[in-house]
């Protein structure tokens, strides 16, 4: 299809939807592979580069920290969490090729400093990517902010929170709700996401990188 | 050939606690006054105050007849000195050779840095731009024998220039008065008929000797150059432990920044010449009574700059609280290290890589507290509890760990659970550790999944079942 070159340069930018399933024109740079090609292919490439994401979890530990394991364990890829639910444990971060010493862990119960280190820490060449958790969800304003200090250095950030209401607006580039279905497999539903629709739940073999059945008692 | 260089600061106290305050407070006349009995006289005023008709000199009550809004304060020799120890020590620098003349002089000697610098002119040039840094007034001038440099600059005809002619020229015109003899001498030399340096210079020294004494001849042989009186050459000291007074209380922190950075800008200089940089400093503010508030910061990477080491201490203040009004601040640099030599450039990117994540958590320790920034830790004993955890952040290679199945979350207390709720996938491995001390444990670890199907490891131990962490 032939666009006048305003528009040709509109489409390069990724900035026109053109309703079709797939984007166009994906360009690899500005993606970063999730690791899960069931997922690249619905998310367009795989998680996006300067974008918020928000990981909305019907329980917690559900399955957020192995669906990002693919990511987290490329190497030279430094992350900062901050708030984590519980203690982020050596051993088995190692057993999944996790990098020790590029993990930054920032516990601050204050919601504004912990923003802020969120920021501070996209403002730096250091850090690659930020994990944030929430118990409630962010307000608008600091899902803005966070937006576009990402946009601005070029990092990818996951939030993630707890189920939200499906009317609340956010700024968040992709949304996407994880679930259990009943036959233990984890389900994804994508809310939110650039360049298309929403999409239906469909599963995410996350068990690959799980402890397998052995032996039942 | 002008081997020495004279600073004269006449207002040096008065123009360095002007220095502390933010430009703005300075458009009130101030000055200094010294007390000789019940005579109070100004021996250092500001340019307010001289604008008003103010002169060094003056009685305070004349002074402030004339600018109503004049404020004194006492002059004192002691702080003067040190300040002039300080300045000496950010001249230090770019010169070797420094001599204190206490309390208001400095005297540098420039010719074995012609050289270096491409010329007497380039020196100057440097040392100008280096004065300048702060807003002192000065008199700078050269000279052949430190005297002569000296002469000039205090009696305010400064010559700058390599040409020893034109200081000879400038001495000869320099009133007696101005010769820094006793005053009995330049009494007598006055009835004498002479008026100027340069009538004395003109007698043959041996005849001046016989008429006026000893002292008289030296003088005139140190003003020449042909005796050199031995120099005490500074040397910076090897700990930075600075304090200055403030010209009046304050109250809060943002106002205290404007002579914490001057103080910092010293320990710059400080950390400069000895090619050190520092990972902890202590700020002190002083009050009119009780203990000093003490701030003691300390960062995780070495840092010498000012700038770097001003933001991170700001970060710190905003979280302290002032109970008192400050009089006096201090800074001490503690634990100086000396600065690591960057490897060649192949692994550039990886040590700057470096650099800037410490730099980061430097940042983020000073606002939110060294507790909060947390490493990943992994250490060698069987228990989980202790094989894992998160520490203060450290940068540093760790022993890599064991492949074993482990969980990656693991709960800060282990929580009781009700067995018939989860469904055992993998097990058990018992964990028999610790009888040396006084924590030891028997467990049989399972990995199981709940009802919400979520992995999670559990254990059996004779107080029953009790979940400890997530894989997921």
């Amino acid at each position: 299809m032939a666009f006048p070159a305003q528009v040709e340069a509109l489409v390069k930018q990724g900035l026109v939807w053109q309703g079709q399933q797939a984007p166009l024109h994906k360009s690899p740079s500005s993606v970063l592979t999730t690791g899960w090609p069931e997922l690249d292919q619905r998310l367009g490439g795989g998680w996006l580069q300067g974008c918020v994401h928000e990981l909305q979890l019907q329980l917690p530990f559900i399955g957020e920290l192995a669906l990002l394991f693919p990511l987290l364990s490329q190497p030279n890829i430094t992350s900062l969490w901050v708030n984590p639910p519980a203690v982020p444990y050596a051993p088995g971060l190692s057993y999944q090729n996790i990098a020790l010493s590029q993990q930054v862990v920032v516990q601050e119960p204050d919601d504004t400093l912990a923003l802020w280190a969120a920021e501070q820490a996209l403002q730096s060449k250091a850090v690659d990517l930020v994990l944030f958790w929430h118990a409630t969800g962010l307000s608008a304003a600091a899902v803005r902010r966070l937006q576009q200090a990402a946009e601005a250095a070029q990092k990818t950030v996951f939030i993630i929170t707890a189920t939200q209401p499906k009317d609340d607006a956010r700024a968040y580039a992709m949304r996407l709700r994880l679930t259990k279905s009943a036959t233990a497999q984890l389900q994804v539903a994508v809310l939110k996401r650039r360049y298309g629709w929403p999409l239906p739940p469909f599963p995410c073999a996350i068990e690959s990188r799980l402890p397998k059945r052995r032996r039942a008692l | 050939m002008n081997t020495w260089v004279y600073l004269h600061f006449p207002h040096l106290l008065l123009d360095y606690q002007q220095a502390l305050q933010p430009p703005e407070q300075n458009q009130a006349p101030y000055a200094l006054f010294e007390s000789h009995a019940a005579r109070r006289t100004l021996v250092q005023v500001n340019a307010a105050a001289l604008q008003a008709g103010v002169k060094v000199g003056m009685a305070d009550v004349l002074a402030s007849t004339l600018a109503p809004s004049l404020r004194v304060h006492r002059y004192s020799l002691s702080q003067e000195q040190r300040v002039l120890t300080q300045l000496a020590q950010v001249l230090y620098q770019d010169i070797a050779q420094i001599v204190l003349y206490p309390p208001q002089g400095l005297l540098c000697e420039v010719r074995s840095l012609v050289r270096l610098h491409g010329g007497y002119q380039a020196v100057m040039t440097r040392l100008q731009s280096r004065v300048e840094q702060w807003p002192l007034r000065y008199c700078l001038s050269s000279g052949y024998s430190p005297l002569a440099a000296k002469l000039l600059a205090e009696a305010g005809t400064p010559v700058v220039t390599d040409d020893g002619d034109s200081v000879q020229q400038a001495i000869a015109a320099l009133p007696i008065q101005h010769s820094g003899l006793a005053g009995s001498h330049i009494k007598k030399l006055c009835h004498v008929g002479f008026i100027t340096v340069g009538d004395l210079l003109k007698r043959p020294p041996a005849e001046v000797g016989v008429r006026f004494g000893r002292a008289v001849m030296t003088y005139m042989a140190e003003l020449s150059g042909t005796f050199k009186p031995p120099q005490a050459f500074y040397h910076p000291p090897d700990k930075f432990d600075e304090k200055v007074e403030l010209s009046s209380e304050v109250s809060s922190w943002v106002q205290l920044l404007f002579p914490l950075k001057r103080l910092l800008q010293q320990a710059e200089s400080f950390l400069q010449s000895h090619q050190w940089s520092t990972r902890a400093l202590v700020i002190r503010a002083h009050h009119r009574q009780g203990p000093s508030t003490q701030v003691s910061i300390q960062f995780a990477h070495a840092v010498w700059q000012h700038h770097d080491l001003l933001q991170l201490s700001q970060l710190h203040l905003e979280r302290q609280q002032l109970r008192q009004p400050v009089l006096a601040l201090s800074v001490r640099l503690q634990r100086p290290e000396p600065r690591q030599a960057k490897h060649a450039q192949l692994l550039a990117g990886a040590t700057t890589g470096q650099d800037q994540l410490s730099a980061l958590v430097s940042r983020l320790q000073a606002r939110l507290g060294e507790r909060s920034v947390q490493s990943i830790q992994y250490t060698e004993d069987w228990r989980p509890e202790r094989q894992g955890g998160v520490q203060p952040w450290q940068f540093g290679q760790q022993p890599q760990p064991l492949k074993q199945q482990r969980p990656c979350w693991l709960l800060p207390q282990v929580q009781p659970i009700n067995r018939q709720q989860w469904q055992l996938q993998w097990g058990p491995e018992r964990i028999v550790s610790g009888w040396w001390d006084a924590k030891p444990i028997k467990r049989d670890y399972y990995i199981a999944v709940d009802q919400a199907q979520r992995q999670g490891w559990i254990f059996y131990s004779q107080q029953g079942w009790y979940l400890h962490g997530w894989f997921t």
